[in-house]
């Protein structure tokens, strides 16, 4: 059942040191039919792109300890096999903005933010967006 | 009027010298020209009487001719003539006045004159007349004239010329005495009185001396000077207004900056958990949520709505200061308290904070919000200070054998000791004695105000406690806040 699940459900990898947002991302989002891999800081967002699992999204927080996610999105500028990037910021500044777009963040949205429009965010961005979400949710 | 008294005797000096000397050389001529004038009188009446001497010597013998150069002696009053034998040893009635041996040239048989003085002081012009007599012995007419009239013109001059040094004298005086008051003293004091206002501060009054000397050229200068410097303190003002204005202005972008750093704080601590609440709230409302979900959702948006609510709690005690509100404050916990603040600067900055609480318990009597702000601020600096990262630490103890500043009150109290130490590029020891200075600030225009230590600063002073401060170029900082222990820790 897990081997089907992974071949199946678009796999996210969300990073957020907040413990109490990265667990309802992570909730909301396993419930809309996605797999969802959890890292709490930008170095290990880091150790887990570079580990070689191929990913359909990052959700990534712009502010987070050891690396930001603005540098980790900069360090996989070259990276051909790059996933899209959906960046959530607190510091909903034009530049901050600017400067994700320039390293290649599909989308940068601010905190606080609706939980369905993530959810939107993710299927419009998603490599796969056709998540078999049903038969999930009628399991949940 | 003593520049104009001193040149005036100067002066005076120099010219009755002058004078002095001129009257000493023209009286010695007039001396010269008298004495000559008596000698050759001397000469003609000796060579007349000589030749009748002669004469009578010739015809009647020695004592006629004696005799008759005695009688003729009534016949002249200012002119004593005598017989005198120059060689042999003659009676002291015979004997000239002068030492035979200064009248040689009489023995080639010629006319000697010369001057001598009498033993009474008087002095005498003596002319001597050889006359070879029959008997072959050599004798002299002695004619001896005094030279008192001389002396009486001599004198004489010698008043003249003194009356009119000191008429002189006097006269220059009273004429330096009334001019130079006139052409120096008055102008000077005028001069004098201008500098003194300007001195003052007075640049409104003007001066103008009529004239074109050195005083008027002064005074023109001055009037110059008191323009430029006029100029000068009006510049300096406008300067002054304008630099209180830039002040106004850096301490508005200040209140601003600190609005904006504040502003992003709330919205980064408050932003999450009230994404975590909305989102939990929409899960609650979906359908199909099971009820462990949507019991751990609850307890979640309770849990948030307490974690905003610790936010702005610290919000608004960082916010309401002014006049200290002092209370028993824990200061660890006011330690721990700044840690929260503090994470999204380090974060920012991958500095790392290390937090290391005091054994027991340290009670001061101090305002919470006011101390979290001096504990901030000496944060912040030292998170600026480390732009590489590094690590920021905040310490609390109670340490032995402080160095108490003179202007504390000593009473022999604990001291509390609040540290931040950090690894930065450290204060140049040039600055160090500086930093403390309102508005001084190292760091680029618009990073800084350089308020942030005054103030701190200046609550601490107000806590009856100090900051000191130990640095090194490129090891680090090391500020240090004690305040007096609370004797009253027991009661919180």
């Amino acid at each position: 059942m897990e081997a089907v699940c992974l071949d199946t459900h678009p796999h996210i990898l969300l990073a957020e040191d907040d413990d109490a947002l990265r667990e309802l991302l992570d909730f909301a989002l396993t419930r809309a039919g996605y797999l969802v891999s959890c890292c709490t800081n930008g170095l290990e967002l880091m150790e887990k792109l570079a580990a070689g699992d191929v990913y359909d999204l990052v959700i990534s927080d712009l502010r987070m300890p050891a690396l930001t996610g603005l540098e980790v999105l900069e360090s996989q500028l070259d990276n051909p096999q790059r996933p899209p990037f959906i960046c959530m910021t607190a510091f909903g500044d034009r530049q901050t903005h600017d400067i994700a777009r320039r390293f290649g963040a599909a989308i940068t949205i601010d905190k606080p933010f609706d939980l369905d429009e993530m959810i939107e965010l993710a299927h419009v961005t998603s490599l796969r967006n056709q998540p078999q979400a049903r038969p999930l949710r009628s399991r949940v | 009027m003593r520049l104009t008294l001193k040149i005036a005797i100067t002066v005076l000096l120099g010219v009755a010298l002058i004078f002095s000397v001129y009257s000493y050389y023209s009286i010695q001529r007039e001396r010269q020209l008298l004495k000559k004038n008596l000698s050759r009188e001397a000469r003609h009446l000796g060579e007349s009487l000589r030749f009748m001497v002669a004469e009578i010597w010739e015809q009647r013998g020695a004592d006629e001719a004696i005799g008759f150069l005695s009688r003729a002696n009534q016949g002249y009053e200012q002119v004593l003539v005598r017989w005198v034998w120059i060689d042999g040893e003659p009676p002291p009635k015979f004997q000239p006045r002068v030492p035979v041996d200064q009248l040689d040239d009489l023995l080639e048989e010629e006319t000697v004159a010369l001057l001598a003085g009498s033993p009474d002081g008087r002095d005498f012009l003596l002319t001597y007349l050889p006359l070879l007599t029959i008997g072959g012995r050599i004798g002299a007419i002695e004619l001896s004239e005094s030279m008192d009239e001389m002396h009486d013109y001599v004198q004489e001059s010698l008043r003249r010329s003194a009356m009119v040094v000191g008429a002189m004298v006097v006269s220059s005086l009273l004429l330096v005495g009334g001019l130079g008051s006139f052409w120096i003293n008055k102008p000077m004091r005028r001069l004098r009185d201008q500098a003194e206002r300007i001195g003052t501060g007075d640049f409104e009054t003007s001066l103008n001396l009529s004239g074109t000397d050195e005083l008027a050229e002064l005074a023109d200068t001055i009037e110059r000077m008191r323009g430029q410097l006029a100029e000068a303190r009006e510049a300096e003002q406008t300067a002054n207004t304008a630099k209180l204005e830039t002040l106004e202005k850096l301490r508005h972008t200040e209140r601003l900056a600190t609005l904006g750093k504040l502003s992003a704080g709330i919205a980064h601590e408050l932003g999450t958990p009230l994404n975590v609440i909305a989102g939990r709230a929409k899960l609650i409302g979906s359908a199909g949520l099971e009820p462990e979900d949507i019991t751990r959702s609850a307890k979640i948006v309770g849990e948030q709505a307490d974690r905003m609510t610790g936010i702005i709690r610290q919000l608004l005690s960082f916010a309401r200061r002014g006049e200290a509100r002092k209370q028993q404050v824990e200061l660890n916990a006011v330690l721990r308290g700044v840690l929260p603040l503090l994470e999204p600067s380090t974060r920012e900055r991958r500095i790392e904070l290390k937090l290391t609480e005091s054994a027991q318990p340290l009670n001061v009597n101090a305002d919470p919000g006011q101390l979290q702000q001096v504990l901030l601020n000496l944060a912040l600096n030292g998170i600026q200070a480390m732009p590489e990262g590094g690590i920021l630490e905040l310490i609390c103890s109670t340490p032995a054998g402080i160095e108490v500043p003179d202007k504390i009150v000593d009473e022999g109290q604990l001291w509390c000791c609040l540290q931040v130490r950090d690894q930065g590029s450290g204060i140049d020891p040039e600055d160090l004695s500086h930093i403390f200075d309102p508005f001084f600030t190292t760091k680029e225009i618009g990073q800084g105000t350089g308020l942030g230590l005054s103030i701190a600063y200046g609550i601490i002073e107000e806590h009856e406690g100090w900051i000191s401060v130990e640095s090194t170029l490129g090891e680090g900082s090391c500020f240090s806040v004690y305040l007096p222990h609370s004797s009253h820790g027991a009661e919180t």
